[in-house]
């Protein structure tokens, strides 16, 4: 009698214990939150909100307005200029991403976006001189913030971006290069550090 | 002070300490190193005293269900093993229910394999043993050489003490086993039955 209550309750133990890694793993698909963030994303795309944007040039704009159907694929990452660890490698994948639409001619299927989540630092002038010395093409790669910085948390909800100061004036936070699909859905979320991948999927893409 | 109220006291000892551990949480949740390297091994250990305190661990009423204490200790392993997981550790952080679910289960993991352990034998005791330490040794030797950031809350540059603590963990764990091994079951004391045996035979 006890041996088969015993049975059960280890059986029952080792399902719950199943359960709950399955589901904090998505399925044992990850183990770090930006890889449980990226299976999330692929598993349902999100729609993109109307969130008031405004970019190096100071016009304002829409983050919706990169969901108009049959609008190019956009690769997006979040930084913030000051940043001198992770975001210079974001910013050297998407130039790197810059050259190769350019080389391959796909400039009016692929382009750029770079949001900051430090509004009170990159004002839109900081954010022009950031593109020139990247040497970011305008009608390709555009430079946006959050228009009202009571909005961040939106934003950075959306792409699932944590942002925490570091106690030394910046601050510290996960990155990734998300992609917009064709159908203007944020779907997919790749390493910083692979934007070779990123394109080559897409290229591989109907 | 009657012998009824010390009682009462030793019994809320744990429960009073584990709420006593409330206020220091933002502290201990601020670096990497303290949340895996204090806090959850302090829930833990409070959890362990648990049984003993209550005097529940003498009681037969769950007995029938944890026969050689192998759904305890399993459930005791799974769950340690579940919060060294870093998707865990950055839920257990950023949503108030992970948090509580956290607290929860490690107390109740110490409570499990602190009542189960006396009921395991020393083969089933090594598995436990040598499996949960084994995986956090591991754990803290990956969190050390972990080329990415692991969590969305703790920046890469915790990553190698929270290892360090793992791993300083397993080690002391190991070696306390060893200890028990010698002292409390007094494994190496006792002749192997086979040799025993074929020194009786003429």
């Amino acid at each position: 009698m006890s041996a088969a209550r015993t049975a059960l309750a280890t059986l029952a133990v080792a399902a719950l214990a199943l359960a709950a890694f399955a589901g904090v793993t998505r399925g044992f698909a990850a183990v770090t939150s930006d890889g449980v963030r990226r299976a999330d994303i692929e598993q349902a795309p999100r729609a993109l909100p109307d969130l008031a944007l405004v970019d190096g040039a100071g016009r304002g704009l829409q983050l919706s307005d990169y969901a108009a159907p049959n609008a190019p694929i956009t690769f997006v990452t979040l930084q913030y200029l000051r940043c001198q660890t992770v975001c210079l490698t974001s910013a050297s994948g998407q130039s790197w991403l810059q050259s190769e639409i350019r080389a391959r001619g796909l400039a009016g299927q692929m382009r750029l976006l770079t949001l900051s989540f430090d509004p009170a630092n990159d004002t839109p002038a900081v954010l022009a001189a950031h593109a020139r010395r990247l040497d970011a093409d305008p009608a390709l790669w555009r430079f946006a913030t959050v228009a009202d910085p009571a909005q961040l948390a939106r934003m950075l909800s959306l792409f699932g971006v944590v942002v925490l100061p570091d106690g030394l004036g910046g601050y510290a936070h996960n990155a990734a290069l998300f992609v917009i699909d064709g159908q203007g859905r944020l779907a997919q979320a790749y390493d910083v550090d692979r934007p070779d991948l990123a394109l080559a999927t897409q290229l591989r893409t109907p | 002070m009657t012998p009824g109220t010390r009682r009462t006291l030793i019994a809320c000892a744990p429960a009073l300490a584990i709420a006593a551990l409330a206020p220091a949480h933002p502290w201990l949740e601020h670096t990497m190193a303290r949340h895996m390297g204090l806090e959850l091994p302090a829930l833990f250990l409070l959890g362990c005293a648990l049984p003993r305190c209550s005097g529940a661990a003498r009681s037969p009423r769950f007995a029938a269900w944890n026969t050689h204490g192998l759904p305890g200790l399993l459930a005791a392993l799974c769950t340690t093993g579940f919060w060294m997981l870093p998707a865990a550790l950055d839920q257990a952080v950023l949503h108030g229910g992970m948090a509580l679910a956290k607290v929860a289960s490690l107390v109740a993991a110490g409570a499990w394999a602190a009542a189960s352990w006396p009921r395991a034998g020393t083969v089933l005791q090594a598995f436990f043993v040598l499996n949960g330490f084994w995986m956090m040794l591991a754990a803290g030797l990956l969190y050390q050489e972990a080329p990415l950031q692991l969590c969305a809350v703790y920046l890469a540059d915790q990553q190698p003490a929270a290892g360090r603590a793992l791993v300083l963990w397993a080690v002391a764990g190991l070696a306390a086993w060893l200890a028990h091994l010698a002292l409390v079951s007094r494994v190496f004391a006792q002749d192997d039955d086979d040799t025993s045996a074929a020194a009786a035979t003429p």
